[in-house]
Order: structure tokens, then sequence, then C-alpha cells
């Protein structure tokens, strides 16, 4: 498969470079056709627009399943594992008790701050928040040791202050607040029989610890009278000390544990995208096909009113090459204006900020629609793709008009 | 009628270009079919005909969190109330965690008054059979014939959420009213509990049955307001509610849909008024001879409309007709990624739809350039020669 995509990818560069070579070469018929782009108006303009809505919508769509994967791989750092109970694969469903926590923090391997281990046991509940629309959801609260803020650098406090253990506090995340209106700095609300204050906010750089709230793991457990942590985060000396940490926590005897490394735990996590990727993936590939036959038309339409010019071209000595690469540049033109307009449309869904739920851990997942410069560069290279596809007929069709029938028209 | 060889001539005038749009047009429709189908299947969800009058009552804080099972005295106890089963999502899978299906513990007695609806097909004795097998199951229809059970097979079920693995025997399969009633596993609840220590004494949810559905809101109520302030809180549900949570679970797929069905539909209308003012142009002289020979004005729209309502009508039915050809195979890929599209389908509701939003595109794209065509008069069609 990927053999297969690469020579096709092979296969469209060299003919790019064909094109580039045919249009430097021979100026006169490339800017012939470009000219007629913009002599032919309204149609131009009716199948570039319509190729624009298509490229935006291509856009939009793997922008929200990079948000979705943005949302969870970013979150984990490389020399850091998540010690949970065997094949619970969620820290939801695990479990680990305060002398296996002990055991974890007190291993060698794990990394030391003026000799404190840097680790932290942490309880993971699920709460139900109403959205702005009034409709349920629940989000994950996530009872943390103070070490654990440190151990994921990319959340930074936005205004308040941290929870301090001992008082209820919690803070939230500034990026659910718009779509959960309870969660407001100074508001409090009730949760396992506890009144909690909410202190603060942080923003979590698009980090799957945007869709959580956080507090103090004591408070946590105490509220809803657990007895045992949810997993335990550990940071390691280094990153190769993974491997051997792994074996050790699935041997000891005291613990027979699982140590998953954070980065495989969180890219696990993206499937919970997955319904929604394949959705997108199918509106995209059926909508390119349909947006290229609506191409191809413009363009055979293109061809057949310009018989005669085609003729002129030819008997001033170009010849059928010629013509095929500079029609097809009228193609990649057109759909290279609809992958502009496209890119500008889709820009109208930059930023919203939306969610999904996780079937696996039945939580909250925050993800915005994030227009990147990569993503506006694949729409303009799926816009090419769709030129080059498009017009290779009609351009093929421009080139085989006998020179006599031209000249006739 | 007697037009239907002239309007299907002039839309053959240009076979690749009709060719072409008419791709253009099925996959368009094609597209939207699907997508609304889907929408569809999401709200069938939780529009479920509850027969049943049922409704479930569940910890206030989530679905993870478990209810004492003592809490059904109470429930039992309300007038209202025919019949209580606890409930508990397993989340196993057979042989390969790809090999995901619905399975749940729920109470072995009670389930088939709770969910005398969705479970049909078994005789009096496998009933009885498997009420007596504590470590038995009954299985869908459309599951055994998936995996090849019969009644006596003995399957093991990997659990994902809790940490026990049953090895059940099979002793009956029923039938249900959809694809998803039918893709789905029941056992024992007290296997469940005695093989899952933090189980003992707990449940996901409860299952109750009323008399008239009329009675579900006053006694969700008091039921809820009965363990208000107690440590373990209940929220009680009808059934389409408690389903409709699972549905909003996926976000705003619903705005998502509509946003790509209106894109689309905007960008094919501009696609065909563009292809059909270029049929319709190319033809200004014929235009101009049919009028010359005494067509009217309004028979010659009556043409041109005909043939561009002809093009879509042609574009939209192959367009369904192709959707409903896949639909299958996209309830496989679908079902596994999402339980509730199990049951995807194209709904007649939908198929029209689709139909209709077709025809009117037809009829924009073609109104436009035949009105054009038919106010020019004859002299100047005629000249344009």
């Amino acid at each position: 498969m990927v053999l297969f995509v690469g020579f096709i990818l092979v296969l469209f560069a060299a003919y790019l470079a064909w094109l580039i070579y045919a249009a430097i070469k021979f100026p006169l018929p490339f800017v012939y056709n470009l000219r007629s782009l913009w002599g032919r108006k309204s149609s131009t303009l009716t199948t570039a627009s319509a190729i624009s809505l298509v490229v935006a919508i291509f856009i939009v769509v793997l922008s929200l399943a990079q948000g979705i994967s943005k949302a969870f791989v970013t979150s984990g750092l490389p020399n850091q594992a998540l010690v949970m109970r065997p094949s619970s694969r969620f820290e939801l469903n695990s479990s680990i008790t305060r002398d296996q926590a002990r055991i974890i923090k007190s291993n060698p391997l794990v990394a030391k701050d003026n000799m404190n281990p840097i680790a932290s046991a942490e309880v993971i509940v699920i709460k139900l928040f109403n959205k702005s629309d009034g409709v349920g959801s629940n989000i994950t609260v996530r009872g943390m040791e103070v070490t654990g803020r440190s151990m994921r650098p990319q959340v930074k406090l936005v205004s308040g202050r941290w929870f301090q253990p001992g008082l209820s506090e919690v803070t939230v995340p500034v990026k659910m607040q718009l779509r959960f209106p309870e969660l407001v700095v100074g508001r409090s609300f009730k949760m396992g029989g506890r009144q909690w204050d909410i202190v603060g906010t942080y923003d979590a750089a698009g980090s799957s610890f945007d869709s959580e709230i956080w507090s103090d793991v004591n408070d946590v457990m105490q509220a809803f009278k657990r007895e045992t942590y949810s997993t335990v985060l550990v940071r390691l000396r280094s990153e190769d000390d993974l491997g051997s940490f792994t074996l050790q926590m699935e041997e000891e005897k005291r613990l027979k544990l699982e140590a998953v490394p954070e980065r495989s735990y969180f890219k696990e996590l993206t499937k919970a995208g997955d319904p929604i990727r394949i959705i997108g993936n199918l509106i995209t590939v059926i909508l390119s096909i349909g947006a290229m036959f609506s191409a191809m038309n413009t363009m055979y339409a293109s061809v057949a009113s310009r018989t005669k010019e085609i003729g002129t071209l030819r008997a001033l000595g170009y010849r059928r090459r010629e013509i095929l690469a500079s029609f097809q540049w009228e193609a990649i033109a057109l759909c290279v204006l609809g992958g502009l307009g496209g890119s500008l449309l889709s820009f109208l869904a930059d930023g919203i900020q939306t969610g999904t739920t996780s079937f696996d851990t039945f939580s909250d997942i925050s993800f915005a629609f994030t227009i990147t410069p990569r993503l506006l560069a694949q729409g303009l290279f799926f816009s090419v793709g769709m030129g080059i596809l498009g017009g290779l007929l009609p351009a093929w069709r421009a080139s085989n008009i006998p020179l006599t029938e031209a000249m006739k028209a | 009628m007697k037009f239907l060889h002239l309007v299907w001539k002039s839309l053959m005038r240009s076979k690749r270009r009709t060719f072409l749009i008419l791709c253009t047009l099925i996959l368009s429709v094609f597209l939207i079919t699907i997508l609304q189908s889907l929408l569809a299947t999401l709200d069938a969800v939780s529009n479920k005909p509850t027969e049943g009058n049922r409704f479930v009552v569940r910890h206030k804080s989530g679905l993870t969190q478990f209810l004492p099972i003592s809490y059904g005295e109470y429930l039992r106890q309300q007038p209202e109330v025919l019949a209580v089963a606890n409930s508990q999502w397993f989340g196993g899978y057979y042989q390969d965690p790809k090999n995901f299906f619905a399975n749940f513990a729920n109470d072995e007695t009670t389930m088939f008054q709770v969910f005398s609806d969705r479970i049909s097909g078994l005789t009096e004795a496998e009933i009885k059979e498997y009420q007596r097998d504590r470590k038995g199951c009954i299985v869908g229809q459309i599951l055994a014939d998936k995996y090849g059970w019969k009644v006596g097979d003995t399957i093991p079920l990997t659990g994902t959420i809790f940490p026990m693995s049953p090895q059940l025997t099979i002793r009956g399969i029923f039938k249900g009213r959809m694809a998803s009633e039918e893709n789905t596993l029941y056992f024992h609840y007290k296997l469940l509990e005695e093989g899952v220590q933090f189980m003992k004494g707990k449940t996901g949810a409860f299952w109750i049955k009323t008399k008239t559905s009329d009675d579900i809101p006053r006694v969700a109520n008091r039921i809820d307001t009965h363990f208000a302030n107690s440590p373990v809180e209940t929220m009680s549900e009808a059934e389409n509610a408690f389903y409709l949570t699972f549905v909003k679970m996926l976000g705003n797929i619903g705005a998502i849909i509509h946003g790509v069905t209106i894109a689309v539909l905007i960008a094919i209308t501009i696609v065909t008024v563009g292809t059909m003012s270029m049929a319709i142009k190319e033809r200004t002289t014929e235009i101009a001879v049919l009028r010359a020979m005494g067509f009217s004005r309004a028979r010659v729209l009556f043409l041109l409309m005909a043939e561009g309502l002809l093009l879509v009508t042609l574009g939209g039915a192959l367009g369904i007709g192709l959707a409903s050809l896949v639909a299958k195979i996209l309830r496989e890929i679908l079902g596994s990624a999402l339980i509730f599209l199990q049951d995807f389908r194209l709904a007649n509701e939908t198929i029209l739809l689709c139909m209709g939003m077709a025809l009117i595109i037809g009829f924009i794209s073609t109104i436009i350039p035949a009105l054009a065509a038919t106010r020019r008069s004859i002299v100047e069609g005629l000249r344009a020669l």
C-alpha cells in the first residue's frame, strides 16, 4: 500500500516537473491558457467556487481529525510512564493501593528532585456537568499530588491560582469554560458530598488535560470515600529506562502492575476520534471525485469552444505535447484558484471549540478546529491533484484535435 | 410524454457532458443520502418505540459509578413499578478485541419481564435452563450466526472493564426487533458479582418497567428525591433520554453533517447551473427554430425544464441506488466503530428528502438559463447562427 502510494506520488511529481519545464520553455501557450481562464470569467468562477467548497470541507475535516489527535499526542512526555493495574487499559479502570504507590515511588529508576521522587499518585473520577445546550456531559476530574502539575509542563495557569491541598479546591481548563457555563472562577459545585470551589483556570495547549478538572488527590479520595489511587505517573531518569522499569513493575511480587509509556497511553486514546474520522474521510473521498468530474466538464467545454485557437497554436508550430501541457496548466490553475478560495473559507471554522466523548472512559474530550499552514498546504496540494486528474483527459483531447479540422472550425 | 424522445435527444446532445454532470450528481446525492441516513439512524436511537414503558436509574455522577443493589428494594416497593432488573455493561470481547459486541450482566429472572419487547423467540424450557445455569448466557440471532454459535456451545468472554473472563454456555438464541438488539449477549448478574470483588452488592443501573409510560416522570422524580442527599444519589431517566445522552456524547455530529450537506448542495447547484446554461446556450439557434416552427414560449420552457429535471432525477435515483447498495457494507464498518450504527439503514423519509433536494437543485439550475433562453426573440436567436 505504502509502495503503491509512493509510486503514484513519484509519478505525479515527475509529471508536474515536466509541466513546469514545458511552461518555462514555451511560455506563449501557457500564458494564452491562463488568460483564457480570465476570458471565460463566469464558467471559471462557477467551477472554482464549487471546488473551493470541496477544498474547504477537506481542510476542515483534516483539522478535526488533527485536533483530536493533538489532544492526545501532545499530552505525554517521552520519559514518563503511567503505572496501572494490568489490562485496565484506561486510567479510570485502574486501581493502585497506597502501599503499591509507595513502592513504585521508591524505585531507583525514578528521577529525583531534591531527594524527592518525581512521581504523582493520582485518582480519576467522573463528574457530570451541564453543557451550554443544557445536556449533561461527563468530565474527568483528576486528583493529583503537587508534583503532578510540574510533570505536565505544557499546562500553564491562566487566571486565579492553583488548587490548594486540603481545601477542596479545583482548577479548571480555560478552554472548557465556553462549553460548560458552570465552570466559572469563584463559583462552587457539589461533588461526592462536598462543596468544591473553582479557584483558577489553566491552559493545556490543546492536550487532553484541556478536558479535565484538576484537584488534590487526597481531597478527591476522601470525598469519594476511595481507598485506592487510580494510577501513578512517574518520571524516569532517562527514556532508555522505560523498558527495564516496565519489567520491574511487572515482576516485583508486591506490585504485578503494568507500566505504560505516557506517550503510547495517549496514542491509544486517539481511537475515540475514530467515528468522526471515518465519516470525515468518507466525505472527502466522495466529494473530491465529484469535484474532479465537475472540473473535467468545465475543461472539456473550454477545449471544445477553442478548437480554432488550438489550431492556430498548432499552425504556429507548437507540438501536441506543448498544447497538452498548457491545457493541463489551465486545469491546475482553475483548481488552485478554487483551492485558494477554499483555504479562505476554511478559516470560518478556525478556532471553534468543540468536543466529543470517549466511549471507553465516558468522559468529555475537548478539541478545537485549528487551521494550520500545514493543513492549508495540504488543501492546495489536494487541489493541484484534482487539477491534474480532472484536466488530463480534456487536455489530451485538446492536443489531439487534428490540425485540418481545427483550422476548418 | 410525446416529447420525451426530444428531451432525451437534447440531453444526449453532448454525451460526455451529460455523463460527467451525472457522475457529479450521483456522487453528491450518494453522499447526502449516506450522511442524512447516518443522522436519522442516530436520531432513531433515542426515539425507540418504548412499548416496554421502561426507565433507567443510575448513579448521578455518571455511568462509571455504581449504585448499591440494595436500592432495588425501594424501587420495587413503588406502586407503579412492575419489575426491576439490575444491569451492568460488561464490555467484554470474544477471542479478539476486534470482536466487539454489546454484552451485559443482567438479573436473570426479571430481565425477561423488563425487556420483553427486546428479547423474543426463546421457549419456556430455554429460559428455565438459562436461569438454572449460573454460567449460562443467551445471545442474539445475528451474533450467533456471525460466530457460528449453537445452543450448548461454551464461549470465552474476555473482560476489559472488569478483571474477569468468564466461560459461558449458550442456553438460548433470541430474536430482537433491530440488528443492535440481536447483537447482544446477556449473562447472570450474580456471576459478575461473584467474579469481581468490587462489584459485590453494586450495580451500574436498574432498568425498571412501569405500568404505563405516564407513570415514569412521577415515579422517577420520587426515586431521585428519596435518594437525594444520600452518599449515592440517583439519576432516573426514561429509556429514550438515557440513550440520548450516548448520542450526545458523539458531540455535535448533527452540525457537522448539516454543514457538509449544505456545502455540497451549494456546490452541486453551482455546477449544475453552469452545465445547464452551457447546454442551453449552445442551442440558441435550435430554440429559435423551434419557436419559429410555432412552439410557444411556455412549451419551449417546459421542454428545457423537463430536460434539467430528467437529468437530476436520473442522478438522484442512481445516487440513492448506489447508497442502498453500499448501506450493508457501511453498516459493518460504522457499526464496529460505534455500536448504534449497527442499525444504519436508508429510511424512506431520508430517501424522499434526498430525492426532493435533487429535484429542487434541478429546478433552480434549469429555470435560470431556460427563462433567459425563452425570453430571447426569435430573430435574435436565429441571428446567432
